[in-house]
């Protein structure tokens, strides 16, 4: 039987996973409502767009965020590599140049031979529960897995979808994002010119 | 006004004489500005925070805030010294002006690689545009700052995961569904990416008619797998910490040396596994 994937959303959950098993030489289709619809957060065509910080947090062995980037390092993690290569500096954080750190993983998995990427909005209605899901296309068997990567900012349609899968009305709540100011209109004057005392 | 440095990197050694010290912090990599308040500056800046207008606010106000991710002035108006022993506690850092700390400092992490634009760190807000450039005007060097992105609210979608899935993220009700990401109340960048991780060695293994891969419980990434696909009445999205991981089964009071140790037991355990 012929095997694919489907993947619904390409953030950082998506594209690792599409990475993870194209490797092993499985066709994956990636689906990506960007950049024909933009959920109210984003704002580029890039996969792995992050929108909330720019921190992936500390890269400290005692850290436990710090040693789940190390547990993924040693499982050859696309993402956790990307960000590795697209960080600034800051102290014991890892924090990435969004847009460079977007840029490069879109490049890693558009480049990839086994994942095809589907622009457009994937609403959900062949989501079902019941037996494995085949399909027979030009007379041949798919055995067809799905995955639900959609992030906090699932589609309406989809996230409708969802709920009849999954048989909950409440899906959602509310949280926030920091401002951001250029440095140059920090008044940064009197640190460089008075020294401490 | 401001200064340069990393939390507890940049604070005066107690033996430390000035000099070195200042040779210290000229030598340290310049990652963070800090903008220190005095008692007078921060008690300012509290008053204009708690009254500003916020977004819409009968809509979310009622709903479930995760704590990670609170607004400041939500956070604030729990007490006036909340946020000091929060994303503005002045631990770690001594005022260049005056070689003591601070009442309490507002950090900015550099945001691109040219280190052109800042974020204000957890200043997460649903303040409306104006009143973010009239409130954060009131902290010290940020009279004339010029946004080039305000904070934003923005919703949260997830499943019931405790109920839903298995530790390898699958649909329990249907084993060719699988969730993965912020979706799945795992809830941060590299805990999305840990179940990104998950879902894809699970769903190769499950093609390839292999058994599926059950990260150890004393894993983070298998910790955080175990967390979401326990069932849990409150369930709520997690962050990897070391208090989802098994106890040591010794007592150690000192915090870095035991998440030394729970840290040095995940990496062979995870080697083991390979």
């Amino acid at each position: 039987m012929n095997q694919e994937v489907t993947i619904i959303g390409g953030g950082l959950a998506g594209c690792e996973a599409a990475y993870q098993i194209a490797k092993q030489g499985i066709k994956v289709k990636l689906y990506e409502m960007k950049p024909t619809k933009f959920s109210e957060a984003h704002s580029n065509e890039n996969l792995a767009e992050i929108v909330c910080s720019n921190s992936f947090k500390s890269n400290l062995h005692t850290n436990a965020c710090g040693l789940l980037k190390e547990e993924l390092r040693l499982l050859d993690s696309l993402l956790i590599k990307c960000a590795d290569e697209t960080s600034v500096p800051a102290g014991q954080a890892l924090a990435v140049d969004r847009e460079e750190f977007a840029k490069l993983v879109t490049k890693k998995i558009k480049e990839n031979p086994n994942i095809e990427i589907i622009n457009q909005e994937y609403t959900g209605e062949g989501l079902c529960i019941g037996n494995s899901e085949e399909r027979i296309v030009n007379g041949e068997k798919y055995e067809n897995i799905m995955i639900v990567a959609t992030g906090p900012l699932t589609s309406d349609t989809l996230a409708k979808n969802i709920s009849r899968l999954t048989g909950e009305d409440r899906l959602y709540f509310y949280d926030a994002a920091a401002p951001i100011v250029s440095k140059e209109s920090i008044d940064m004057n009197i640190a460089f010119y008075r020294k401490p005392l | 006004m401001p200064f340069t440095g990393n939390r507890y990197d940049q604070e005066r050694g107690k033996e430390e004489e000035i000099e070195d010290w200042e040779k210290r912090l000229g030598s340290q990599e310049a990652s963070y500005i800090n903008l220190p308040m005095n008692k007078e500056e921060y008690e300012t800046f509290y008053k204009e925070l708690v009254s500003a207008e916020v977004v819409t606010l009968h809509e979310f106000e009622k709903r479930e805030i995760f704590e990670g991710c609170m607004p400041i002035e939500i956070m604030a108006k729990r007490g006036e010294d909340t946020l000091r022993f929060g994303p503005l506690k002045p631990v770690g850092f001594t005022d260049p002006r005056t070689t003591r700390r601070p009442y309490a400092v507002v950090q900015l992490r550099q945001d691109d690689v040219n280190g052109t634009i800042y974020n204000l760190v957890g200043f997460q807000t649903n303040l409306k545009y104006g009143e973010q450039k009239r409130v954060f005007s009131h902290i010290p060097g940020l009279a004339n700052a010029e946004f080039v992105k305000y904070g934003v609210m923005h919703r949260n979608t997830y499943i019931n995961s405790s109920e839903l899935l298995d530790n390898t993220y699958c649909l329990k009700k249907n084993p060719n569904i699988y969730f993965a990401g912020q979706i799945t109340g795992v809830e941060g960048y590299v805990e999305s990416i840990s179940s990104g991780m998950v879902v894809g060695l699970n769903v190769v293994n499950k093609l390839q008619g292999k058994e599926k891969i059950e990260f150890p419980k004393n894993t983070m990434i298998g910790a955080l797998a175990n967390y979401i696909a326990t069932p849990n009445e409150k369930f709520q999205p997690m962050n990897a910490n070391f208090g989802i991981l098994p106890e040591l089964g010794e007592r150690i009071k000192d915090k870095k040396v035991k998440y030394g140790k729970l840290a040095d037991r995940a990496i062979e355990a995870l080697n083991a596994i390979k």
